[in-house]
């Protein structure tokens, strides 16, 4: 809501600058989000109000400087109304929907001249936002802005009967409104209608045929307070939001309905000649006072003040509420104006905001101290996130969105579960309307961005939800993580050149260490692999059997999909399912008395042959003082015939109740030569 | 006998100062110490000594031999460190080379605020509750006292699933899940993502809050005033000016807009803070009995307050970044300064 301060000070008589009005304003709720030049008044600024939803009673100059009159404790002065020679009688009005509308009042102007405003009107219409139209048009405008009552005015030639009906649409379905736009209607909108058909849509926009223009004569001035919630359906339902519209969905004053009616009224025959009618005021369902009363203590305790029963009837006096103190309470009935205060707590808030929220002290709840309850999952979330930070991999966030095409371009199969999205019925983009199910695109789009800032190696994480069908109201929440690493092709000359896979899974090894998994395995298993990932450089993550993600190379296709370079490895986790994984408890083990013996071992065998098919052959000798395999090296190429590769192994041998002697440690070793050749075809490497 | 001692002992003194490489005392402790060396050769022919002296100049033989023995030693270290000094001068690594690590990552700015925040309230004995993004009407607006067909609702873009389903436009859904199943006192915080439809620079489709609310009995608004500054100045500093000042939300009664002092420019104007000197960076308020009807709570008997934030606003602020979209833009030119 803009606001002139010259305006404001016809009300008011005020000296504070614009910058300390803003100020006190805003200390009571009326927050002031600017101050601009009044371009059509040099001598004037204008403050632009953000007015709450509860206050609608100040979307206008004179609600305003009412509050402003309240908060310092000056003066109000309203306008002087006085409509004389009220000789004809007043248009006949007919409520039928008396529940949607309460109040409709009018009177007709006859023999008015139709042209444009004075500059007084046309200028403050201007600064305040409104396009001047003609003298009739703009005088409702302006008192809509100065009393904050919407009004319509009617070319009362082109009304059937000469008369208004207040009904709902019915059976008619289709208006035309004064843009020159054809509405739909429903059937239980408000409507205004003449003696046949309809004029207006009720409280948001009257109808091209009955529209004011440069012939008309005589005009059909209307003020009626219409129930809020359903001009807020109709509103949204037709799509017109107007200045109209955002006040009578608030709530417009019904007790203001006839002022505001006789000021228009006033102001047209000042600027556009014409004689008034009488007044017909249609008040079937009259407004109902509301008492409340509000217990002293209530005050005193929810507010942490300590306040005097007189200073609470001298706020609320300023704010034009009636009160009186009883017993140990104060009983209180708002003005029409505030249909806001209904309850008790509404008059604290009165109280509070009048007292000033600086007044009120601060201190410390006094409860009962209660143990820190830890949050195990959050905890865990952040001991990940910090795990991949120090493994290299950088945080983001992308939006929950999904471009559903981004499903294609992945190659997940038709009948994948990620493709029954949950889609937004008012996405901001048509590439935005689907959520999540899946948190790869966004990471590879990371991936694209910043590689087009010349970036050549990068490494990211996310962990965010995806959301899955559930067949239920809500979706299932999923909280993944995902990463990516787009290594250096090139790197650095004492850096390893190894393949980005490993890294990756390395920093997975630390992370499953710091989150305490210990049964992990990595899975190559062709029928469960993701189809955005190639087939021979992936694998499916498990812990104790069960599968809880994905770590792989990009597949070929999808890279090319997604214009990205292929050496790009991906890792996915479901972190519910990690987190139900977890094994908490660290048991202590004595440490080792006796030495071990450490044995190598090079062996070659067929390029198949998978380094955990020989850890798993050689720990399978029975026996019991192999303490650990660990591989030191992979070689294929020269010497190593073609299709095979060379591995080596340093094993360690320890018994717990004994040093072991090398005649020992010889027997297990060559049993584990001849188990590597036999079962692997190993050879032993000289 | 012990005339010649003496001179054996200045000569073999006076020939170790003398030496200039370390094969030349080699070769002094040979001519002196060796089998058939000087001094040896003194200390062989002891036995043809007249019993009687035979102790007396046997000890000072063994005390000249020790002497001269002592002298090689540490003329032997000397040239020895010498000698390591001159290998070491040689022996060089290019220290400028750059370490041999992964570069740790960086957290996202949001997620470094927002530990550092949760840390306050868990301090304050607060615990940590989540509710799901995507939401019933029911939580994120009804139960709020969001009625259907209330303006209240235009004062938050929301996206919609179907007309019951929402992503949520705030964390305070989460208040009515909490106090629907927990009984008071409650001390909850309630951090994650919110969406609105809204996109510019100072708005996201997607941002994420931290609710916080206490339910107890007798909670007054000068205690949310005391959790909130105990709040702001964790996170801005301790002589940051806080300010609360009347507003308007429909799960908060009275409600309030909470201000620092601008932190671009300390109060004194900016474009910041539109010359104010001020910048809002919460909501907060009396929990509305409202809403504790809804959760079946006395309003009579239970009070409290609910506060809710931006955590991408409170980052924009610690941090001074002025375009709210970076932190979804995901550019690791943006991600590695923090």
């Amino acid at each position: 809501m803009k606001a002139s301060i010259k305006w404001l000070r016809e009300f008011v008589d005020f000296s504070l600058t614009p910058a300390e009005t803003a100020d006190a304003l805003t200390m009571a709720g009326l927050e002031v989000e600017n101050i601009v030049p009044n371009s059509r008044d040099e001598d004037d600024s204008i403050l632009e109000v953000n007015v709450t939803p509860n206050r609608p009673d100040c979307l206008s100059i004179r609600g305003i400087a009412r509050e402003l009159s309240a908060i310092l404790r000056l003066s109000f002065k309203d306008n002087i109304i006085s409509i004389q020679k009220e000789e004809d009688a007043g248009p006949s009005i007919e409520i039928k929907d008396t529940n949607l509308c309460p109040r409709y009042a009018s009177r007709i102007i006859y023999g008015v001249q139709i042209k444009p405003s004075p500059e007084r009107i046309s200028k403050r219409l201007e600064s305040h936002g409104i396009r001047p139209a003609n003298n009739i048009v703009d005088v409702t405008n302006y008192v809509l802005l100065e009393m904050g009552h919407p009004l319509h005015a009617f070319d009362l030639n082109k009304l059937a009967g000469k008369r208004i009906v207040v009904k709902t649409a019915g059976s008619a379905d289709k208006f035309i409104t004064l843009d020159n736009e054809k509405r739909t209607l429903s059937k239980d909108m408000l409507l205004i209608w003449d003696a046949e058909k309809p004029i207006a849509i009720a409280g948001l926009m009257g109808g091209l045929n009955s529209e004011v223009t440069s012939s008309t004569v005589n005009v059909l001035l209307e003020s009626a307070y219409f129930k809020p919630a359903s001009i807020r359906r109709t509103s949204k339902a037709v799509n017109i939001s107007s200045e109209a519209s955002y006040r009578f969905e608030r709530g417009a004053d019904i007790n203001n309905v006839v002022l505001a009616l006789n000021r228009a009224a006033q102001l047209i025959t000042e600027i556009a000649g014409g004689k008034i009618t009488k007044i017909t005021d249609n008040y079937p369902v009259p407004f109902s006072i509301n008492r409340i009363s509000v217990s002293l203590k209530k005050i005193n305790d929810i507010l942490g003040i300590n306040i005097e029963p007189s200073d609470i009837q001298e706020m609320l006096t300023a704010i034009g509420i009636e009160n009186k103190i009883e017993g140990q309470g104060v009983t209180v009935v708002p003005p029409g104006f505030r249909q806001d205060i209904q309850r008790d707590i509404d008059v604290i808030e009165e109280i509070a905001r009048l007292y000033g929220y600086s007044k009120i002290p601060s201190t410390l709840p006094k409860t009962e101290t209660q143990p820190l309850s830890q949050n195990i999952r959050w905890n865990l979330i952040k001991k990940i996130k910090d795990s991949m930070r120090k493994s290299g991999y950088s945080e983001v966030i992308n939006y929950s969105f999904l471009n559903p095409s981004d499903l294609d371009r992945l190659k997940l199969f038709k009948e994948d579960t990620r493709r029954e999205l949950i889609k937004i019925k008012n996405p901001l983009k048509k590439e935005e309307e689907a959520l999540r199910t899946t948190l790869i695109p966004a990471l590879l789009n990371n991936v694209i961005l910043n590689i087009s800032h010349g970036e050549k190696s990068l490494r990211f994480f996310e962990i965010s939800s995806i959301f899955l069908h559930s067949g239920q109201d809500l979706p299932i929440e999923s909280l993944k993580m995902a990463a990516i690493y787009l290594k250096d092709k090139k790197g650095l000359m004492w850096q390893d050149k190894h393949d980005g896979f490993y890294d990756l899974k390395g920093a997975l090894e630390n992370l499953f260490f710091e989150i305490r998994i210990k049964n992990y395995l990595f899975r190559q298993d062709f029928s469960l692999i993701e189809p955005y990932l190639h087939p021979g450089k992936s694998c499916v993550i498990n812990i104790n059997d069960r599968t809880v993600g994905f770590l792989g190379t990009l597949h070929p296709e999808v890279a090319d999909n997604f214009e990205v370079a292929p050496e790009i490895n991906i890792l996915e986790l479901d972190i519910d399912k990690v987190c139900s994984l977890i094994s908490p408890k660290i048991t202590y083990k004595p440490l080792p008395k006796y030495p071990y013996i450490e044995r190598d071992i090079a062996i070659i065998v067929p390029e198949n042959v998978t380094v955990s098919d020989a850890e798993k052959t050689m720990l399978d000798i029975n026996t019991d003082i192999i303490e650990s395999v660990k591989l030191f090296d992979i070689y294929a190429g020269k010497p190593i015939p073609q299709g095979k590769k060379s591995l080596a192994f340093s094993i360690r041998y320890r018994a717990g109740d004994r040093t072991l002697t090398d005649e020992e440690v010889n027997q297990v070793h060559s049993k584990i030569i001849k188990k590597l050749e036999d079962s692997l075809k190993a050879e032993l490497r000289s | 006998m012990m005339k010649e001692i003496l001179s054996i002992k200045d000569s073999a003194q006076e020939e170790i100062n003398n030496t200039d490489n370390l094969d030349a005392v080699q070769n002094i402790r040979i001519k002196y110490l060796g089998k058939k060396g000087i001094l040896t050769n003194k200390i062989k022919a002891l036995s043809a000594i007249a019993k009687e002296e035979r102790r007396e100049f046997g000890r000072i033989l063994n005390e000249t031999k020790d002497y001269i023995e002592n002298l090689l030693i540490r003329k032997e270290a000397l040239f020895k460190a010498a000698e390591l000094d001159n290998v070491l001068k040689t022996q060089r690594i290019d220290v400028t080379v750059p370490g041999c690590f992964t570069p740790f990552g960086h957290l996202h700015p949001t997620t470094k605020v927002l530990d550092e925040i949760i840390e306050i309230f868990l301090s304050m004995g607060f615990r940590i509750e989540e509710g799901p993004e995507v939401e019933l009407d029911y939580y994120n607006f009804e139960a709020l006292n969001f009625p259907k067909d209330h303006p209240a609702r235009d004062m938050q873009d929301t996206f919609y699933i179907t007309d019951d389903v929402v992503l949520r436009t705030h964390t305070s859904s989460v208040q009515i899940r909490i106090m629907e199943k927990h009984n008071p006192p409650l001390k909850v915080i309630a951090p994650g993502k919110v969406y609105r439809c809204d996109a510019d620079v100072s708005h996201t489709p997607m941002f994420q809050q931290l609710e916080g609310f206490m339910v107890d009995k007798s909670i007054s608004m000068s205690d949310l005033k005391g959790i909130l500054e105990v709040f702001a100045h964790a996170v801005f500093g301790p002589k940051t000016p806080v300010r609360f000042r009347p507003s308007f939300f429909p799960f908060t009664e009275p409600s309030a807009e909470v201000d620092i002092g601008c932190v671009i420019c300390s109060g004194k104007g900016c474009s910041v803070c539109k010359n104010t000197g001020w910048i809002e960076i919460l909501g907060a308020g009396m929990i509305n009995p409202r809403v504790f009807e809804k959760v079946g709570y006395d309003p009579d008997l239970y009070t409290g307050f609910a506060f809710g934030m931006g955590i991408e606003r409170i980052t924009m602020l610690k941090y001074g970044i002025d375009d709210i979209r970076l932190f979804f833009e995901n550019d690791k030119r943006f991600l590695e300064q923090f």
